[in-house]
């Protein structure tokens, strides 16, 4: 395995160029403090809202009071859903869920709530306190409904229906893809294993909850928005809608952002709030969100209901996958929506031709469901390498035989999965057996079954997983409806001190695009990596682009970073050789701070006086344009299908449920890695995330009462450094063929694994006891019942 | 999460501050660590009419000071305090052992021992260790200073039979067995027990177990003794029969809560098993 193991490119062309494990740029401002984030720009006059929720999961709206709140002093404005709907219009989706018809809401519920949290009323007033007392003071008369928070449940004829206005059931779309003659072959299989997966209903908690500052300036026609997002001018764009503005006139600002994680993929309510008011008021308006309002009013994730089935022949070869799923959207719709990724990659890494696959979703009174990293990934690979390990019992096999003989081949790639998915390139199998290796798994195997002597029981678990990164192209996206590009878009422009500024719409978010783009800049033209200034996020300033989702920032920017590269470096050097008396660029090369000619060392020309002879047009060849700045927009071709493996070993405590993750292995190919260092910190972000979903977190609904009984971070198990095991890393670099430098996504990859390893390793650990785990997360709580239920059937049978 | 409005009271004298919660007539609140009330504040989940902060009486709260056989600590002694005092190590190990249970480094920086008992949590674990090592409140009001014994303090969940007006001023300690053994299971990293198990009691020369005490957190809506389990041990030595029967009549006294950390059932089917593990422990001499 060690030639496609990623050396570590100490001797990449450029220091800190592609390959090298440069310094976060982000890192210096960050860890002094001088980092700027929403809630850290303070304008003058400023003035803060606080929002009044409906603390039902559905209700009708009777009567709203607000004359003792408007009573108090300090209180500025209070809007009602009246005053919105009169103001705005309804917010809109980016990623609407496809045959779905549109469920419009305003920024305010008008007549009806329909989950734990919706905005009701909204108030400004000189502080924050002032304002949450004012808050309580605005009587609302509610007349609660009945309500449902089970997602299958929404399904059944006799559930209220949430939008009858729109629908006639609580089923907002059924999405249908396959491939080949599945049935056929199910019915040919001699094996076929099948059941319900549950996957729990978690949230990303960015540690900077959503925040924003607005400010109108009649005269000037500009509102000015300082935004938590991951996509500002996709901000822009919704704001315009939901406001009736034009889009010149906003701004959207997005500074440090502290966290995203796909949560901050758009408006919400609140945004649309704190701009009304602050257009009536003419005086900036704050509102940060606090915890409570960020468990209830920020999009949830993953809930879903997976029935997930398998046909084989004897020998464990597989013949067709299905998997009917039903997504919980929650009350309404949000900026992206339920995951629908569970399709693309339901078939995994195996060669399986004939397939099916059926997204249903259902709308519930719980809070809205939008896209978090993983995005159905970790949900379906749970549902599909359980399966995979009960198909392996069934015929006699050890799972990892069972893999590496279903396990598509290098040659067999590029593969079209029943899923609609375009595998580019890759080498699966080479990932599972890193894994394999490190954990010693023959080893694990001859050591047995019996306890230890502590009572334990040790079990190893595998999965192995394909991730969609980045977007097929704006046509894929435009036939869903995608009301965004699949390109990025860059632009670099020389200064006078001989650096170079590089602007993009990506904001900053722990995702070190700044570092990284920089990077490959470097790489390209040869400039020193430091003389790189990047500014992100303004709208005002950078060009209009996408946005950080999907895990497509490099997959897209880095054709776009390279081809603007190239033309700025190529005027550079046209300019260099005409000011070094020269014919031609042949030869001519950027080396850092200079331009240099290698057969001449003598002769070299400070960067700074090329450039300036560009700004200012002096001194620059005769036709020539003066000006040197460069925009590239780049689409590729394909998305980029990353892949890897995982394996956990456990020690299952029998008398309790509980368990120890002594080893978790993971190994996974992102293509040519721009930043190693920055790769792992991914990775290893992304697992610390999948293990909370995997092992503690569950956000809960009363079935009685619909409210959520979790919502503080006191109940939300999310881990700490101290819950997640040490995780070890290996990597492989096989180049995507579709995507500039070979890059392949990476900031979700971690999040897919932990579920399905732990609890293949715990069902292992108990195989003797029969257990067969369905439900995240694995709690040892659910193992012990698991156990009960397993010796209750061997009991009674 | 912003409070709603309090008056603020900084008392420079116990005596004021006892003053202080008297004219507030039960609606104030003690503010010592805060590592409890302020979120409650935040969460306006507590309203009180003042807030009295008793940060400035290190002087009459702070101090830890033996006598004789006993050891008494002051109310707004931190956990940190606890954790590093060589006297609490000597004296009182199982005190200083449990604070690496408590919150992470900040909360035990600020947190302090009278809060955490005045505050009365079924699952903290100092109002755990004062109710096996047998601790004694020492509370002060208007009418003078009285003494409670911890096996009479909790009534229930977050609640305990301090008055209103009454100000919890120092844990008082009798001598502690010589061994120890502590246990605690959470759904996180120090997050709240869902079960903590105690044991205590000295071994004799003859391999005979005295002045042995069992308590429970997180199993009922207060920190409770095993008193049947500790009755089956005490005077005994501990072979594995004994310490299985010890450990099943420890769930006379359980009565789990149903809660998001848990079920009752898994908590009911804890108990037994836990406090037998911890007993097994303490008998093949693994302390704390």
């Amino acid at each position: 395995m060690s030639e496609t193991t990623i050396e570590r490119d100490r001797t990449a062309q450029r220091p800190n160029g592609i390959g090298a494990d440069a310094p976060r740029k982000e890192d210096d401002r960050l860890l002094r403090g001088d980092g700027r984030f929403t809630d850290d720009v303070d304008p003058a006059r400023a003035l803060h809202m606080a929002v009044g929720r409906c603390p039902f999961p559905h209700a009708r709206i009777l009567a709203v009071d607000v004359s003792a709140a408007s009573e108090l002093e300090g209180v500025r404005q209070i809007l009602v859903g009246a005053d919105v709907a009169r103001r705005s219009e309804p917010i809109s989706v980016l990623r609407p869920v496809p045959g779905a018809p549109p469920l419009p809401f305003y920024a305010l519920a008008q007549d009806v709530a329909v989950f734990e949290g919706q905005p009701i009323v909204s108030v400004v007033a000189t502080s924050r306190a002032i304002a949450e007392d004012a808050v309580e003071l605005i009587e609302i008369d509610y007349d609660p409904l009945p309500h449902v928070s089970d997602t299958i449940g929404a399904l059944e004829p006799d559930a209220p229906v949430l939008h009858p206005g729109v629908l006639s059931s609580n089923l907002l779309a059924t999405n249908p893809q396959g491939a080949g003659e599945p049935e056929e072959r199910m019915a040919q299989a001699d094996v076929v294993v099948e059941d319900r997966f549950h996957i729990n209903r978690v949230t990303g908690l960015p540690m900077e909850t959503r925040a924003i500052v607005a400010q109108w300036r009649p005269g000037a026609r500009e509102l000015t928005v300082h935004h938590s997002t991951q996509v500002p001018h996709l901000v822009r764009k919704q704001l315009a809608e939901s406001l009736r503005m034009v889009e010149g006139e906003i701004r959207v600002i997005a500074g440090d952002v502290g966290g995203g994680f796909g949560l901050k993929l758009g408006v919400y309510p609140e945004d649309v709030l704190a701009c009304l008011h602050a257009i009536d008021l003419r005086q900036p308006v704050k509102w940060v969100e606090d915890r409570l309002e960020h468990f209830r009013a920020t999009t949830h994730a993953r809930e879903s209901v997976h029935d997930f089935r398998i046909g084989a022949t004897a020998d464990g070869r597989i013949l067709a996958m299905t998997n009917t799923y039903t997504t919980d959207l929650g009350g309404l719709n949000s900026p992206f929506g339920s995951a629908q990724l569970s399709t693309i990659v339901f078939t995994g890494p195996y060669k399986v031709e004939d397939g099916y696959v059926e997204r249903r979703v259902a709308i519930t009174n719980k809070t809205p469901i939008g896209a978090y990293r993983g995005y159905g990934q970790p949900e379906v690979n749970f549902a599909r390498e359980r399966l995979i390990d009960r198909l392996a019992r069934r015929v006699g096999k050890d799972p990892l035989e069972l893999r590496r003989q279903n396990m598509l081949r290098p040659e067999d790639l590029p593969f079209r999965n029943p899923g609609g998915g375009l595998y580019d390139s890759g080498d699966y199998l080479a990932t599972l057996e890193l894994v394999v290796d490190a954990v010693d798994y023959d080893g694990l195997r001859r050591a047995g079954r019996g306890p230890r002597p502590d009572g334990r029981l040790v079990g190893v678990g595998l999965t192995s997983f394909v991730e969609r990164t980045g977007y097929a192209s704006a046509k894929f996206l435009a036939n869903r409806g995608s009301q965004f590009g699949a390109h990025e878009s860059v632009t670099l422009r020389a200064n006078r001190s001989g650096g170079i500024d590089l602007y993009t719409g990506t904001p900053t978010f722990g995702q070190s695009s700044e570092t990284a783009f920089a990077q490959v800049c470097a790489s390209v033209i040869g400039i020193d990596f430091h003389a790189i200034r990047v500014h992100a996020g303004d709208t005002g300033a950078t060009p209009l682009n996408t946005g950080a989702f999907a895990s497509r920032t490099m997959i897209a920017a880095a054709g776009a970073l390279k081809q603007a590269s190239e033309r700025l470096r190529d005027k550079a050097l046209r300019i260099a050789a005409w000011r070094l008396e020269r014919d031609g660029v042949e030869g001519l090369a950027i080396d850092g701070d200079v331009v240099r000619d290698p057969d001449d060392p003598g002769r070299s020309i400070a960067l700074a006086e090329v450039f300036t002879a560009a700004i200012i047009g002096q001194g620059i060849p005769i036709g020539e344009e003066p000006g040197l700045e460069a925009t590239a927009h780049f689409e590729p071709e394909e998305a980029a299908y990353a892949f890897g493996s995982a394996a956990a070993v456990v020690a299952v405590d029998p008398e309790t449920g509980d368990f120890a993750i002594e080893r978790f292995v993971m190994s996974h190919d992102c293509g040519v890695a721009v930043n190693p260092l920055l790769v792992e910190g991914q990775v290893q972000g992304a697992l610390a995330q999948g293990f909370g979903a995997a092992l503690s977190e569950d956000l809960t609904y009363d079935p009685d009462t619909g409210q959520l009984v979790n919502g503080t971070m006191l109940d939300y198990f999310v881990p700490t450094a101290a819950d997640i095991p040490e995780v070890e890393l290996h990597h492989t670099a096989v180049p995507s063929p579709v995507t500039t430098f070979g890059v392949r996504g990476v900031g979700e990859i971690g999040t897919i694994p932990p579920g399905a390893a732990i609890a293949n390793a715990v069902c292992d650990a108990l195989a003797g006891e029969g257990v067969e785990l369905t439900a995240l997360p694995v709690t040892p709580e659910r193992v012990w019942r698991a156990l009960q239920q397993a010796r209750n059937r061997s009991e009674t049978s | 999460m912003k409070p709603a409005p309090f008056d603020y009271i900084r008392p420079a004298t116990v005596a004021q501050a006892v003053d202080a919660l008297d004219q507030h007539a039960g609606m104030a609140r003690v503010l010592a660590g805060g590592q409890s009330l302020v979120p409650m504040l935040g969460m306006r989940l507590m309203r009180p009419s003042a807030l009295i902060d008793i940060n400035g009486l290190e002087d009459e709260l702070g101090r830890i000071e033996c006598s004789g056989s006993e050891t008494t600590v002051g109310a707004l002694v931190r956990y940190a305090t606890l954790e590093r005092s060589p006297v609490i190590s000597e004296r009182l190990p199982l005190l200083a052992h449990v604070v690496r249970y408590i919150g992470d480094r900040q909360v035990r920086n600020r947190g302090t021992l009278g809060g955490a008992v005045a505050q009365s949590d079924p699952t903290g674990e100092m109002g755990l260790v004062c109710l096996a090592l047998g601790a004694s409140v020492l509370a002060r009001g208007s009418g003078g200073e009285r003494t409670i014994p911890i096996e009479q303090f909790f009534e229930g969940s977050y609640a305990n039979v301090l008055e209103p007006e009454e100000l919890l001023v120092a844990l008082r300690f009798p001598l502690a067995p010589s061994r120890c053994r502590f246990f605690e299971r959470g759904r996180k990293h120090n997050d709240f027990a869902l079960i903590s198990v105690v044991a205590v009691g000295s071994e004799d020369a003859d391999g005979r177990w005295h002045d042995v005490r069992i308590a429970l957190g997180g199993i009922n809506d207060r920190p409770v003794l095993a008193p049947a389990a500790a009755a089956r041990l005490e005077g005994a030595r501990w072979d594995a029969a004994a310490i299985e029967e010890a450990a099943q009549l420890a769930l006379e006294v359980a009565d789990p809560p149903d809660d998001v950390r848990a079920s009752a059932d898994y908590r009911r089917h804890l108990v037994p098993v836990h406090v037998r593990r911890v007993l097994t422990d303490l008998a093949a001499g693994e302390d704390r």
